[in-house]
């Protein structure tokens, strides 16, 4: 009798089995959220168009899913590089913070009787992303370090000095760099350092031309350069990669270096471009979000662009979402995280053929009297 | 009781691959049958398929004229069917009688009554001179003891038929002997042994019966009485195969009198575990010249190599190159400068098997195949081209993963790749384990190709006709030193595996202390 699934010998890998295994996941994790939809008593074609009209059918809405994209962006490129370089690194949020302080205390630094004084936008810039970099990538490295030295476990170190810098960004809200007399923030930055705004009407800023030139500089790190072959091949097999004459522990500390860096520019993009202060809590998760980002995007740096915007999109559609069907916004936390399960889940299909013919076709023959095997 | 069994028609497809075509194959009690093929000829498919551990596609097994069904090995355990894979399933840090009891209720309800097991063993150990201590604890036991706790493994459930998939690869020419005494006394007991092999003077050596297996297929049995190692090598390739390849003689003179390319100078090693792995190696690789190492697997051979490229920490010693010490630089300076290392793991050191054959070809010199800071792609897949097709890798997609090509293609490779940069000296370890013929043949003679060009060469090696054929110099290694340093021309395999067991050379040796000898100082055996 023929199947619907029926079993392949060699996985189906191209290009559109693997996008069509994507769509797949992504729509079975929207029809079981649909059932928690009618828990709500709301109909899920609202809900979804609800969920998906304000974001990309409205300028200003699809203004929000570019600011909500950018730093997921990056902190999905940062994984990407570490991930493939075999260095599990979880410290996103730690690094982002890192990104938001240093930029923020450098663009409050050049208010005016600060200690810079003004700079103009185009020196101030190059400055906060370098800066920014760096200081990320020197707080990952350190994670590198633990790791290529001592051999520390990469997953507990940056997961735990996430709570590092959440506490250092508390500090210094609350202490050196708290704005007089208000809540736990600093200052408003000076209107001169923020990221210009680039679709008029909107609140969508440059910072998502930030996240696209650094898919373009991770994928050509990646494909074109021999410090990218490197890298891959350390993270899939350090013990080739010894052989071959790569220093695996250096390589390790770079990986950390380059992850921590594209963390914290999401931190410089998001204070920069759309919250123009510090504060708590400013990272929002965003950190541990573009991990999901870059495994739905299967650790592709150009695949993350778009898989970005669908998340950003969807943050930015589930508050539409509340309002309009009376849903909580957090149901969207739940569909994107049953997005990554199907995802998962959808690589068991790699060996299986789909026939839908199938289901309206007879069999060629009826099935024969005796013992089934 | 088994008293025939018989695989009829069986089929087994892997991805890509029909692995048993139809196969034929009929086994009775008391006899010793070997399975004889290529790597990838479909044997040890065949057998995992008897032992229940892999489904069949097509084909029923008989067991004495009735069908049985063999979905897991407790099936065929349950059927008395037993079988020893060429990587031992023993708990090390268990002692005999533990691993042997594993698996199975012996005592009353939930305890375990140990002494009762241990009696029991001690009593088949007597029986079939196994030898064994029930108490010992494996990790402290020989190799070749280790593959008779297997073996007894089998007999304590008493399996009637016994499956050793490969049970010389790892063996001593000693412990070889003793392995067959034991085997050979089996059948007495109306046991069957079917020894999975690619080796056929084994098979002459110990079997009745001989199926051999090509291409999935099984193209014959016979009695061994009638038939010749000529017909079955051919049964096997399909074509005659001269193994003795040709070597010629290179003029010692030169070579002596030249400064040697390569000098590994009291060289001390320290294991994971911190004991001593190489206690004083010191030898002398010369331009045009094959210096075999000779040795058990574990004897400090690979320890050697790496410790040569610098892959492993040195304790002491040193590592010249033409003259110039080079033991402490970086292993990309050791490949910039011209050597060139062959691992024995293909799979997890020499190749990274999810990245295509053209980003294979260029490991380990991939900063050299850029311009600037960007790769020069064009540049590396046409020298992966060259590679490909200079050593004849099938298929010859450059594209595909390199864990897609079979052993013998992936080692075409990894060699082809490291002889092409090797401009002084190369290190190559196990270049033909697990490969078929055909494959071995293609590299000895890249290997001996290379050596005309006049590149230092150590090869490492567990196969003594591979060493014997290859190599102008054998040194024998046991326990982190050099035993002793033969002329290959004149040695004798007897001489080489005594020396390979730890045991003193011949009388007429030079009282060398161990270690001590370099390859000037040559020790003529024989």
């Amino acid at each position: 009798m023929p199947k619907l699934f029926e079993r392949r010998l060699a996985p189906a890998d191209s290009p559109l089995a693997i996008l069509a295994r994507t769509f797949a996941a992504l729509i079975a994790a929207m029809l079981v959220t649909a059932f928690l939809f009618r828990s709500y008593g709301a109909n899920p074609w609202q809900a979804y168009f609800a969920l998906f009209h304000e974001p990309f059918a409205t300028l200003r809405g699809f203004g929000y899913t570019l600011v909500r994209a950018s730093p997921l962006a990056l902190v999905a490129l940062g994984t990407v590089v570490s991930w493939r370089s075999g260095f599990a690194y979880l410290g996103f949020e730690g690094s982002f913070i890192v990104g938001a302080v240093v930029s923020s205390w450098l663009a409050l630094s050049t208010a005016p009787r600060a200690a810079f004084g003004p700079m103009p936008f185009l020196l101030f810039l190059p400055l906060a992303i370098l800066l920014g970099f760096f200081a990320g990538g020197i707080w990952a490295g350190m994670v590198g370090i633990l790791r290529a030295r001592w051999g520390g476990n990469e997953v507990l170190i940056s997961l735990m000095s996430n709570y590092v810098a959440i506490f250092l960004l508390q500090y210094l809200v609350s202490g050196p760099m708290r704005a007089p007399g208000s809540n736990p923030e600093t200052p408003l930055l000076p209107r001169a350092t923020w990221l210009p705004f680039i679709l008029p009407g909107t609140r969508a800023h440059a910072g998502i031309l930030i996240a696209l030139i650094a898919a373009a500089l991770v994928w050509m790190l990646l494909q074109k350069m021999p410090l990218g072959y490197e890298l891959i091949v350390t993270g899939f097999n350090p013990f080739a990669a010894r052989y071959a004459g790569i220093d695996v522990r250096r390589r390790t500390i770079l990986a950390a270096f380059f992850a921590g860096g594209l963390g914290a520019l999401a931190g410089v993009v998001e204070v920069l471009g759309s919250q123009h202060r510090l504060m708590e809590g400013i990272s929002g998760g965003v950190g541990f979000l573009g991990i999901v980002v870059a495994l739905l995007a299967r650790m592709n740096p150009i695949a993350i662009i778009p898989t970005a915007l669908l998340y950003g999109g969807m943050s930015v559609g589930a508050d539409a979402m509340q309002r309009r069907a009376n849903i909580p916004s957090s149901v969207t936390l739940i569909l994107e995280s049953l997005a990554v399960l199907f995802l998962l889940a959808v690589d068991l299909l790699r060996y299986y053929r789909f026939r839908p013919s199938s289901l309206w076709r007879q069999p060629p023959e009826t099935i024969t009297h005796g013992v089934p095997e | 009781m088994i008293r025939t069994l018989e695989m009829r028609n069986i089929v087994k497809r892997f991805p890509g691959v029909l692995a048993n075509d139809h196969a034929n194959l009929t086994l009775r009690a008391g006899e010793i049958h070997a399975l004889l093929g290529e790597n990838g000829a479909g044997k040890s498919t065949l057998m995992q398929i008897l032992y229940g551990f892999h489904s069949m596609d097509a084909g029923e097994i008989l067991l004495d004229g009735r069908r049985v069904h063999l979905n897991s090995p407790k099936d065929a355990i349950a059927l008395g069917i037993g079988m020893v894979y060429q990587e031992f399933m023993l708990l090390r840090p268990f002692s005999v009688v533990e691993n042997t009891v594993l698996g199975l209720r012996e005592g009353p309800g939930p305890l375990l009554d140990l002494s009762k097991a241990s009696a029991k063993l001690k009593e088949l150990s007597d029986r079939h001179g196994l030898a064994l201590d029930p108490a010992a604890k494996v990790e402290n036991l020989p190799i070749g003891v280790q593959q008779r706790v297997e073996i007894v493994k089998l007999l304590y459930r008493d399996a009637r038929l016994l499956i050793l998939d490969e049970p010389t690869a790892v063996l001593t020419p000693q412990e070889k002997d003793r392995l067959f005494s034991v085997l050979r006394a089996l059948p007495a007991d109306g046991r069957t042994v079917i020894i999975v092999t690619h080796k056929l003077a084994e098979v002459m050596d110990i079997a009745d019966l001989v199926t051999v297996m090509r291409d999935g297929k099984v193209m014959a049995t016979r009695s061994i009485h009638e038939t010749s190692p000529q017909e079955l090598t051919q049964l096997m390739v399909g074509r005659d195969v001269n193994l003795r390849i040709v070597k010629t003689s290179q003029a010692p003179g030169d070579s002596v009198l030249q400064l040697p390319v390569l000098q590994i100078k009291d060289l001390h090693v320290a294991g994971e575990d911190d004991r001593e792995k190489l206690a004083g190696v010191s030898l002398d690789i010369h331009a045009g010249e094959i210096l075999g190492i000779a040795g058990v697997d574990g004897n400090g051979q690979s320890e050697l190599a790496e410790a040569v490229m610098h892959l492993r920490d040195i304790r002491s010693g040193r590592v010249l190159l033409n003259g110039a010490d080079i033991t402490n630089r970086s292993v990309a300076r050791h490949r910039a400068l011209g050597i060139s290392y062959v691992p024995a793991d293909r799979r997890h050191v020499g190749s990274v098997t999810e990245m295509s054959v053209a980003d294979n070809a260029i490991l380990g010199l991939q900063q050299k195949f850029s311009s600037g800071v960007f790769r020069n792609i064009r540049h590396a897949r046409e020298s992966a081209q060259n590679l490909v097709s200079r050593f004849a890798v099938r298929p010859a997609g450059i594209d595909a993963p390199a864990g897609k090509l079979s052993g013998g293609n992936l080692q075409k490779l990894i060699l082809g790749r490291e002889i092409i940069r090797a401009s002084a000296a190369l290190i190559v370890e196990q270049p033909t384990r697990g490969l078929d013929i055909s494959a071995v043949e293609a590299v000895w003679q890249e290997l001996l190709r290379a050596r005309q060009e006049g590149k230092a060469i150590l090869l490492i090696s567990t196969e003594l006709e591979e060493l014997l054929n290859l190599a102008d110099r054998v040194a024998v290694m046991f326990a982190g030193r050099v035993v002793g340093i033969v002329d290959a021309a004149n040695a004798s395999v007897e001489e080489i595996g005594r020396m390979m067991a730890g045991l003193p050379a011949a009388a007429s040796i030079p009282s060398h202390p161990p270690g001590a000898i370099s390859g000037t100082q040559r020790a003529e055996i024989v």
